[in-house]
């Protein structure tokens, strides 16, 4: 590392040239900002879909329907269900987006019976504002996720009009599902209703087993029971569901990543290009501080410094905006009414900082070494 | 043995097929506190034999001890570390750090010293009171006028109390009143602080404020010990 009495001679340097110091290092804050809303994409998805060994809900849905105004299913399914061994609870659920387009904003209602909801579904729920009962009682009460209601900026009491349905906030709910954060819950007879079906009609079933072991072969016994009846079924674990909703996004998502990366080259290049500038017009100035006794290495040192500290503090400025931009908006993307949230964790922000850190280090190296081989009697003659 | 001793000093520079060798064969014995002048034709080899003394650039064949040891074998690392410790270089156009303030030029050689902030205020501001230029500190090169820039470049020269002083043309780019007085403080110091002065220049006037001049000619000595008055006032 490089002692503390040099930073101002290395700031200074930097400051010689503001416009370009200044540019450069916007152009680092910009890759990084992109860095950062790629990797809150990522995360985002990866957070809806990956498995776990405790998950223990199943989605029942339409047989080969993949969308949630095409999936049809009796209500009376969910007691059958109910009675087959490891089943928990069922709660039949029909789900209305109120926006088809890939949107930023899109509200997702789920209808559920308040009774069933209470029992089966409140366990990593909690109610944060209003009341539990309050919905109950409300045939147009809707429990709105957080995320939702910041984005939104809903209160208890609020009548809003979302898409064509209009809902009372009876209360504002957090889980640590990304589903749940971002959905209206509402009384499933309300918006069968509202959207028009006829009665008995839901879209899903989400079913609680037992045993977490048991998701495959309770999943299994589900489509055998409806295998023959008019309206057969297909049984996803939630996660499974949710990554086959999710999967054009994955592909999205990838292929924004790797403009992400590209950025970082581009921006390596523009850090490179600056620090290799101003390497070249102070080819003399180099020779002077050789003069005085700084051996190469040092002077290796000071210019790789340079390099770090201007893409650092892009980086700095890149991911505070972008932090700062994602978690002011609240943003979920949503496909076939499922979210994904966009938010990255302190990882990723570390891990732009060091990336920032090694592009600094890369960009400096090149014009540092050219700078410590030459020879200082022959820089001081070519003026 | 003298202080610096040249034997058959060399330095040949190969571009491509040409070779040119601007200091051949030198033989030249400088003693401790002297104030020496180079003098001689453009091209001469000054500057290189100066670059040698000052260890910034290496002989090609030939021996160059410096206070007994050989500085000619000495690697560019060991040759950096020597020249923070022995030289104060002085040149022709100052060579100041633009962005840096007249203190923070004088500063620069003691951050390799390991000194704390203190120890450096306490020197560089005794350097700047030495030529003269302490109110001048926080300008930068650019506010200052030559005569003055070449004050804060010797304030650098001498902030670490080098044994040996060396300036190529100090003068070369000052009016004759600024040089004057440029002169007259490399003389103090080097009769008050006894540092060894090897100073180039083309101004016999500029050279008979020095103790002993030599001349160059095609890379060799052609006069030696011609003793002069050390009080010489002569411009
Ligand atoms: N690094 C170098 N590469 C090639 N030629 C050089 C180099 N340094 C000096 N020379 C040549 O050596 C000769 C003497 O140069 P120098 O010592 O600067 O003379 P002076 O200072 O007496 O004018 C000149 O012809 C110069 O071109
Ligand atoms: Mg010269």
């Amino acid at each position: 590392m490089i002692s503390l009495r040099y930073i101002p001679l290395i700031l200074k340097q930097l400051y010689r040239r503001p416009a370009r110091s200044g540019l450069t290092l916007l152009g680092v804050a910009t890759a990084m900002f992109l860095y950062y809303a790629v990797q809150a994409m990522h995360e985002g998805v990866q957070a809806a879909t990956e498995a776990n060994a405790e998950d223990t809900t199943l989605v029942v849905y339409r047989e080969n329907r993949y969308c949630p105004f095409t999936s049809r299913l009796p209500e009376d399914y969910g007691r059958r269900i109910a009675n087959l061994p490891g089943v928990e609870s069922v709660i039949p659920m029909q789900i209305v987006v109120n926006n088809c387009r890939a949107s930023l904003d899109v509200v997702t209602f789920r209808g559920v019976p308040p009774e069933d909801f209470q029992s089966g579904m409140m366990k990593d729920l909690s109610i944060t504002e209003g009341s539990l009962s309050d919905w109950k009682r409300r045939g147009d009460g809707a429990l709105v996720g957080n995320r939702l209601a910041e984005r939104r900026g809903l209160k208890i009491g609020d009548r809003i009009n979302l898409g064509g349905i209009t809902v009372t906030v009876a209360a504002i709910i957090t889980s640590p599902h990304p589903q749940d954060q971002n959905v209206a819950y509402t009384h499933l007879e309300f918006i069968q209703r509202s959207a028009g079906n006829a009665d008995g009609v839901v879209t899903q079933f989400n079913v609680k087993i037992q045993d977490p072991g048991e998701l495959d072969a309770v999943a299994a016994s589900i489509d055998d029971l409806f295998r023959e009846a008019q309206q057969p079924t297909t049984t996803w674990s939630e996660k499974a569901f949710t990554a086959r909703a999710a999967s054009d996004l994955v592909e999205i998502v990838g292929f924004a990543r790797l403009v992400g990366w590209g950025a970082l080259v581009a921006v390596f290049a523009l850090v490179a290009n600056a620090i290799i500038l101003s390497v070249q017009e102070r080819v003399k100035e180099h020779a002077v501080l050789q003069t005085l006794g700084f051996h190469n290495g040092l002077l290796a040192k000071l210019i790789v410094a340079e390099g770090v500290f201007v893409s650092l503090a892009g980086g700095v400025l890149g991911l505070a905006a972008s932090a700062a931009v994602l978690s002011l908006g609240t943003y979920s993307f949503s496909v076939e009414g499922l979210s994904v949230n966009l938010e990255a964790g302190a990882v990723t922000v570390v891990a732009g900082l060091l990336t920032s850190c090694v592009i600094g280090v890369l960009a400096g190296l090149f014009p540092a070494w050219q700078a410590s081989r030459q020879e200082i009697a022959a820089c001081f003659r070519a003026v | 043995m003298a202080f610096i001793e040249c034997r058959n000093l060399t330095r040949t520079y190969t571009r491509g097929t040409n070779a040119i060798t601007p200091l051949d064969d030198l033989d030249l014995d400088i003693e401790e506190g002297m104030f020496l002048s180079l003098m001689g034709p453009s091209g001469s080899g000054k500057t290189t034999l100066l670059n040698l003394i000052a260890g910034i650039d290496r002989p090609t064949s030939g021996s160059l001890t410096i206070d007994g040891h050989n500085i000619a074998n000495s690697s560019k690392s060991e040759l950096a570390a020597w020249r923070s410790e022995y030289i104060g270089y002085i040149f022709q156009l100052y060579n100041l750090v633009p962005v840096l303030t007249a203190y923070e030029n004088v500063e620069l050689p003691l951050l390799l010293h390991g000194l704390t902030r203190k120890e450096r205020h306490r020197k560089v501001s005794a350097a700047l009171d030495l030529v003269g230029i302490a109110d001048r500190h926080d300008h930068y090169p650019r506010q200052l006028s030559g005569g003055q820039e070449q004050r804060v470049a010797i304030a650098r020269a001498i902030v670490t109390d080098p044994r040996i002083i060396v300036a190529d043309e100090p003068t070369g780019d000052l009016d004759k009143s600024s040089a004057r007085a440029i002169l007259d403080l490399m003389q103090s110091i080097n009769r008050d602080l006894g540092r060894t002065l090897i100073m180039v220049t083309h101004d016999p006037h500029a050279a008979e404020w020095a103790q002993k001049t030599l001349h160059l000619e095609k890379g060799r000595l052609v006069e030696q010990d011609v003793p002069q008055s050390t009080t010489a006032g002569a411009t």
